[in-house]
């Protein structure tokens, strides 16, 4: 269907799980398309330490979360906020057209939403 | 059997070429494409005949009148009724919102409306924001085959339901309901009946019955323009029911305290109305008509016949609705079983169906120019009663062919792997 990076990802992902220690639980649905994803992030005074996730959905969305939190470990909670939606897209391995945009963007705007949640440091509210 | 190299040169839209390869559009149950007469209809009027409508006195006023009222008298007499019971609205959810407000007078606390698990939301959240009001919504229950279950149906009527509202044609499923005897039994309990029409009026031959008090259905589902939708319902009920809507149009005279309303149908259409919908639409029955519905119905039970025989012989389909082509429309759901698909999950609240997303399923298809639907269909009480996401969907119309079918399925094989 897609590209053999994209479909390794999906049926491999390297960060998929529940990790045994996590700081902050993000859990999101996509109503629309009965996507879903679990974050578990370890952070660290504004560090993201360690993440990984759960979650089951389409092959877009499932890859960008797996891509998403390789992007994130080790990285500033602030500077992932901070991330241009339109650059993510632009650098994804595949084309994303724009009915498979919310599927692309799933991951971020999980993560912007419950981290604006989160009473943590770094958060830009 | 229709002529359908000739009706696609109708449709300057199926024309086009995308990536230098025609486009297989299957999903006229979302829209329908428009044919040339239609396009020129809607621009006629504003070349010839534009103005505001009902209250002129100068010539082009009557002019655009006359084209709308036509249009009225067309619509009435496709479904067999009387002009003054077809009303004009944007669609069939402005339809049935309608009647949502419309009715609310007559239901008080304890009453009950029942519709069924394979409403369109269309047909489901008019009647839940009534249950704010202490009014309980009851929803019947389908067969494995997915067809609605009658014993269900009967046992869910209670002397408190006061409305019951059914679609004709599921837009997910394809079944086919028997509104005939549907509206007996509501008949039976002297319950108010409505019929989504959305999904069968544009499909197949129909004429008005007895047992249906009001029924919705939508212009741009049947070769018309967007925003174009009509509300049918039996003049009686129509004279004693409020408007939904106030302003332009709509009274026969304003006082500083008191109105009083027009007559059905223009009471219920406030403010200038959609005149180029209206004359799209009515273009729409004619051509419609040329073309003949039994034969558009037959076309399409002889597409969706060779669709579920091809669709059937891929190793990981999963189709939902009913395989006897004489109780269903064409309209099919579908979804690919992957095995790729297995994960260890600690979380409870995450529900792995083993199934290919259908937005992948649909975005893989698009690549060859295969347009279908994928996701919920705006039917998600459907889709928990199935226990899945979404599904893939094809659907078909007067302009589709075996062709069509065959890039389908041809595209799907591409998936189907395992």
């Amino acid at each position: 269907m897609y590209n053999d990076e994209i479909m390794d990802r999906y049926q491999n992902p390297y960060y998929f799980g529940k990790p045994e220690r996590y700081s902050i639980v993000i859990d999101e649905a996509s109503t629309s398309c009965g996507d879903k994803i679990i974050l578990y992030i370890q952070e660290e005074n504004g560090v993201i330490k360690q993440i990984k996730f759960e979650g089951d959905g389409c092959i877009i969305s499932m890859v960008s979360t797996d891509l998403f939190c390789e992007k994130a470990t080790g990285r500033n909670i602030e500077e992932i906020m901070r991330i241009d939606e339109s650059d993510y897209v632009k650098n994804f391995p595949v084309e994303i057209t724009p009915g498979r945009l919310n599927c692309a963007l799933l991951p971020i705007r999980a993560f912007r939403r419950g981290v604006g949640r989160a009473n943590i440091p770094g958060n830009l509210k | 059997m229709l002529d359908v190299g000739s009706i696609r040169r109708d449709f300057p839209i199926l024309q086009r070429k995308m990536d230098g390869k025609r486009i297989v559009y299957l999903d006229s149950t979302a829209t329908t494409q428009k044919p040339e007469s239609v396009i020129n209809a809607i621009a006629e009027f504003y070349r010839n005949y534009n103005a505001n409508v009902h209250r002129s006195v100068y010539k082009l006023g009557w002019e655009a009148t006359d084209c709308y009222e036509q249009a009225r008298k067309n619509v009435a007499d496709f479904i067999g009724v009387k002009s003054e019971e077809i009303v004009f609205t944007r669609n069939t959810t402005e339809s049935l919102n309608l009647l949502s407000y419309s009715l609310e007078g007559k239901l008080k606390k304890g009453d009950r409306i029942l519709i069924s698990s394979m409403e369109h939301h269309s047909n489901i959240l008019p009647w839940m924001r009534l249950e704010e009001r202490g009014i309980n919504l009851d929803y019947i229950n389908l067969t494995p085959e997915g067809f609605l279950d009658i014993e269900d149906f009967k046992s869910k009527i209670k002397k408190e339901t006061k409305i019951i509202s059914i679609t004709h044609q599921s837009n997910v499923l394809g079944t086919i309901n028997d509104i005939d005897t549907l509206s007996k039994i509501a008949k039976e309990n002297d319950s108010i009946f409505i019929v989504d029409g959305a999904q069968s009026i544009p499909h197949m031959p129909f004429k008005m019955i007895n047992g249906i008090d009001y029924m919705a259905f939508s212009g741009h589902k049947m070769l018309g323009p967007l925003g174009i939708g009509v509300l049918y319902g039996k003049y009686e009920n129509l004279s004693e029911l409020p408007p939904f809507q106030r302003g332009g149009e709509m009274i026969k005279e304003v006082d500083f305290h008191k109105v009083e309303f027009e007559d059905p149908p223009i009471k219920f259409e406030a403010g200038t109305p959609n005149v180029e919908g209206a004359v799209g639409l009515s273009a729409a029955i004619d051509y419609l008509k040329k073309i003949g519905m039994e034969n558009v119905r037959s076309h399409e039970k002889y597409l969706t016949r060779k669709a579920l025989d091809s669709l059937s012989t891929l190793k990981n389909i999963q189709i939902y609705g009913p395989r006897d082509t004489e109780k269903r429309g064409g309209v099919i759901s579908f979804n690919i079983r992957s095995e790729a698909i297995k994960r260890k999950i600690a979380s409870g609240n995450i529900h792995l169906d083993g199934l290919l997303h259908s937005h992948d399923v649909a975005s893989h298809l698009d690549e060859s120019n295969v347009f279908v639907r994928s996701g919920h269909h705006c039917a998600q009480p459907l889709m928990k009663y199935l226990n899945i996401k979404g599904t893939a969907r094809a659907s078909f119309y007067i302009y589709n062919d075996i062709d069509d079918i065959e890039a389908l399925v041809s595209g799907l094989e591409g998936i189907d792997v395992q």
